[in-house]
């Protein structure tokens, strides 16, 4: 049921470790200069700067700052290398608003409004919920990186995408993050012009990257309890964390564009005012969380980089997923940084959109 | 395309104007693609220089924390798209010495100037809005996917609306016509109250006057001093003035720094709402204010009043008020082509701005006969060598020559300012300000030639434009883009977005912008300067307006 892709070593545990590299815990930037392209460790080293000015000591956030900052591309109905894109709001309440991408495709007729009441696809096509990640603080459905990110899914996936600008901290707390997530799931869920014209349902898959991949664990979770179906979910380096400090914490702290500390920033951010890192949404199989064992799970990929310090976290949930007997695949990619999707320049990039288009497709 | 699809490093320009055009706009060849898909500009050569100082930046963050914490909260930074300009605007702050700039397309004016605002209020980002926003690009066969509307009639409606108008352009009018009337019965079906059925009611309105009384188009523009009620209204109901207003004023303000004889030029005085903001700014001024001269230019008053002077009169008096030394003279004027730059007796001592609040569009309409009229007025403008030229436009492609697209942008624009309106709870400055509103939609939907002026580009237009006119941009920076973020968290519903394009401002109801303000100067002395021209003509001057 679990598959470890060779490449990339034997994931339990205590067993060997990379061997450490020299330097200790003091910054040494040049060793992330060697595992990356350069551009993007232009593009990541500018994300950790800029996101060094925003965070304040005190935890609150520079929030026009970050705005400022934070590149956006608008939406485009005009095609653009086959994915059209537009937004919608799904919740006025909440201003709860989601990007849509879908490939511009003459045979589904999607474009042609007076069809949007009935199912258009003659196909199945499978429909893509995205998260996209910054920790729970940072970015938006309509950042440049995402943007491009979702178009891509849509054409290796051959898949609707549907990314939701959720509710960031620390402006708004857990759970709002999530109840966002599950509100945008029973939006696609009940939109007639996502179904398949094959069985009239909508067929879901959950995806994210580090925070986007811990919403997608809490909402598979509220899915599951509400008996709604979720196919797959897609995890790209989620973020998960807990009291303890680990030993990939230790060794790689501050080595590859991240810090233990910033990491405790933000989940200082996200959490409960007076809660610690064991609260099952930073640690869900930690001391406070639950089995899934009961639980009808989707089936998950979860992909971890070995340069990233929260490793053992993601690891251990993937444990957590294994023990509880759901079908999990593990791809754990040794030479990988945070981020190593953004840019289509690395084989990791590559590999793991590959894994990605079997895992949506194998339902077919 | 690959098996992969769309996953190569484009290097594709997405922002919305880029759709207006067929083609999508692809950056020059050297720089990197990967980056520019995430939104940043940097050469492929200059990747290395940019990473040593993201090194060093690291490196001065680690070891002085103070500065960084200083940089955050009162360093104005800007244009964060060009990264190698923005490495190294940071590093000059954190060493307060000017670095050896890497030559770049993307100009820099001045190093990061150090600002002491307000302290920031704490962070609710709360959002109630309502409001889907389609990103309207339109092709010729293709119906563009609306918003998710609640009722079916809704989705009807804009169907019937853009195949009426694909009618229309095709020349089609028996069919335009029954369209209108189908629409018109469906009308009654829906809510016209708010959201589509109102939009639909006023593009409905607007096709059938195009295409059954074409003759009473003209006269819907109305006269002057009710455009200028309307404009005020306008004003009230929601923030886009407010923010083209706010931000031109902060530019000037910034530009007019160590000047003592400074010169406004305003290209649509109405009512003179901008200039209080900046009356009182400038008498704050540390040092003291300067001398301020403002000349505005506006339509003739019909009655023989003399509103211009009238406006005059009253900044006059808010100046005095506060000790600004304040001059004022009125140009009125038709059209902004009918000015001529002897008319502002610019004196060649004092710094001027220009400033356009929705002006420039109007000059687009061309008259292959003469010279066009937007060169001819950037030319004078150039001449007058500003200090800065503020100009805020509508973010929007309505000049494209096809009637569909032109409708069918026109269609999803509006939308979502009528939908932005629908927060503003105060009457009658809401219904007010969607009359202006479809005055304009009226102008663009209906009229042809010499009639229509509002003739809406989106920036990255404007920028190919007035670069091509001899202007480099100043580019507006983070504390300006604060300060508007603050005003409209403070007085406007939320859902409005102020966003950073590469310099520029733009203001939109959600993850749309709609006006967009931007601040220009000239790239290079001028041969003529206006003294010479002025001392020529000054006989000629028998403006009835002069104060």
């Amino acid at each position: 049921m679990c598959w470890v892709f060779f490449k990339l070593r034997f994931w339990s545990g205590n067993s060997s470790k990379p061997v450490s590299m020299a330097g200790g815990n003091e910054v040494n930037v040049n060793e992330s200069r060697t595992v990356v392209p350069l551009n993007t460790w232009v593009l990541i080293s500018n994300f950790k700067l800029s996101y060094n000015l925003l965070r304040r000591p005190d935890g609150t956030f520079n929030r026009h700052l970050a705005e400022f900052l934070d590149r956006k591309v608008p939406a485009n109905a005009n095609p653009i290398d086959g994915v059209v894109s537009f937004d919608v709001i799904i919740d006025r309440e909440t201003s709860l608003l989601s990007r849509i991408y879908h490939p511009d495709n003459a045979d589904l007729s999607p474009l042609n409004i007076v069809d949007l009441k009935r199912p258009v696809n003659k196909e199945v096509l499978p429909v893509i919920v995205f998260f996209h990640g910054g920790s729970f603080v940072h970015s938006s459905s309509n950042s440049g990186i995402y943007d491009i990110l979702c178009r891509r899914l849509v054409g290796i996936c051959k898949a609707v995408v549907v990314s939701v600008n959720y509710r960031r901290a620390p402006e708004n707390r857990y759970p709002c993050a999530y109840d966002d997530g599950w509100t945008a799931l029973k939006w696609v869920k009940s939109r007639p012009w996502l179904k398949s014209t094959k069985d009239s349902k909508v067929h879901i898959y959950l995806a994210g990257d580090s925070s986007g991949g811990n919403i997608v664990h809490n909402v598979a979770l509220r899915a599951a309890e509400s008996g709604i179906n979720v196919l797959g979910n897609i995890l790209l380096n989620p973020m998960f964390g807990g009291q303890e400090r680990t030993e990939s914490e230790m060794r790689l702290d501050g080595k590859y564009f991240v810090t233990i500390q910033d990491r405790d920033w933000y989940w200082r951010a996200l959490l409960p005012e007076g809660e610690d890192r064991d609260h099952p949404a930073c640690n869900p199989f930690g001391p406070r969380g639950q089995s899934l064992e009961a639980v009808k799970f989707p089936k998950s990929l979860v992909v971890v980089a070995g340069l990233d310090l929260v490793q053992d976290w993601q690891l251990a949930y993937a444990r957590g997923l294994e023990r509880a007997g759901i079908n999990m695949k593990l791809m754990y990619l040794e030479q990988a940084t945070i981020g190593f999707y953004l840019l289509p320049n690395n084989e990791h990039f590559y590999t793991v959109m590959d894994e990605i288009s079997k895992f949506v497709c194998s339902n077919y | 395309m690959g098996p992969y699809g769309s996953t190569t490093c484009s290097g594709v320009s997405r922002s919305a104007s880029s759709s207006s055009s067929s083609s999508v706009t692809k950056p020059p060849a050297d720089i990197d693609g990967c980056l520019a898909d995430a939104g940043y500009k940097v050469r492929s050569s200059d990747l290395r220089h940019v990473a040593q100082r993201l090194e060093r930046l690291e490196t001065v963050m680690v070891n002085s924390p103070g500065d960084l914490s200083h940089l955050a909260s009162d360093a104005v930074l800007y244009n964060p798209s060009d990264l190698a300009t923005w490495v190294d605007s940071l590093l000059t702050e954190f060493n307060h010495q000017p670095l050896i700039s890497l030559p770049s397309d993307l100009d820099f004016s001045d190093g990061a100037v150090i600002n002491n605002p307000a302290a920031l209020p704490r962070e609710t980002w709360t959002d109630n809005s309502s409001v889907i926003a389609a990103a309207p690009q339109q092709n010729h066969n293709q119906l563009t996917v609306v918003t998710a509307m609640e009722e079916d009639s809704g989705i009807r409606l804009v169907h019937l609306l853009v195949t009426c108008a694909e009618s229309v352009q095709r020349g089609d009018l028996a069919l335009a016509g029954s369209l209108i009337e189908n629409m018109q019965a469906l009308l009654t079906r829906v809510n016209t109250s708010c959201g589509i059925g109102k939009v639909a009611g006023y593009f409905i309105d607007a096709l059938s006057r195009r295409i059954f009384s074409p003759q009473t188009v003209g006269s819907a523009s109305g006269s002057v001093h009710e455009n200028e009620l309307l404009y005020h209204y306008f004003y009230e109901a929601c923030p886009y003035l407010k923010f083209a207003h706010f931000t031109a004023n902060q530019a000037i303000l910034e530009a007019f720094d160590g000047h003592d004889c400074v010169h406004v030029i305003d290209f649509n005085l109405m009512h003179g709402l901008q200039w209080p903001a900046l009356i009182q700014a400038l008498a704050l001024r540390p040092g003291g204010p300067p001398l301020l001269r403002l000349t505005g230019i506006g339509p003739p008053s019909p009655d023989g009043r003399d509103s211009l002077r009238e406006i005059g009169l009253r900044l006059a008096e808010l100046a005095r008020s506060v000790n600004v030394g304040f001059a004022f003279r009125g140009v009125a004027a038709s059209r902004l082509e009918d000015v001529k730059p002897w008319m502002l007796q610019v004196n060649p001592k004092e710094a001027v701005a220009v400033n356009s609040i929705m002006q420039l569009h109007r000059l687009l309409g061309s008259d292959t006969n003469r010279n066009s009229p937007i060169e001819m007025v950037l030319s004078w403008i150039r001449n007058l060598n500003p200090k800065i030229v503020a100009v805020v436009e509508q973010e929007a492609d309505h000049n494209k020559p096809g009637f569909l697209d032109r409708f069918t942008e026109a269609l999803y624009y509006y939308s979502n300012m009528f939908d932005s309106l629908e927060a503003c709870a105060m009457q009658p400055e809401k219904a007010l300000a969607e009359i202006y509103i479809q005055r304009e939609i009226c102008n663009v939907v209906c009229c042809e030639g010499a009639a229509r002026v509002e003739r809406h580009e989106p920036l990255d237009k404007w920028r190919t434009r007035l670069e091509q006119a001899g202007f480099r941009p100043l580019h507006l920076g983070s504390n300006a883009y604060k300060q508007a973020s603050m005003l409209l968290t403070l007085f406007s519903a939320e859902g409005y977005r102020v966003e950073e394009n590469q310099g520029c401002l733009t203001l939109g109801w959600h993850n749309r912008p709609l006006i967009a303000a931007s601040g220009w100067q000239v790239m290079s002395m001028p041969e003529a300067t206006t003294n010479q021209e002025a001392v020529g003509i000054i006989n000629q001057n028998n403006n009835p307006n002069h104060i």
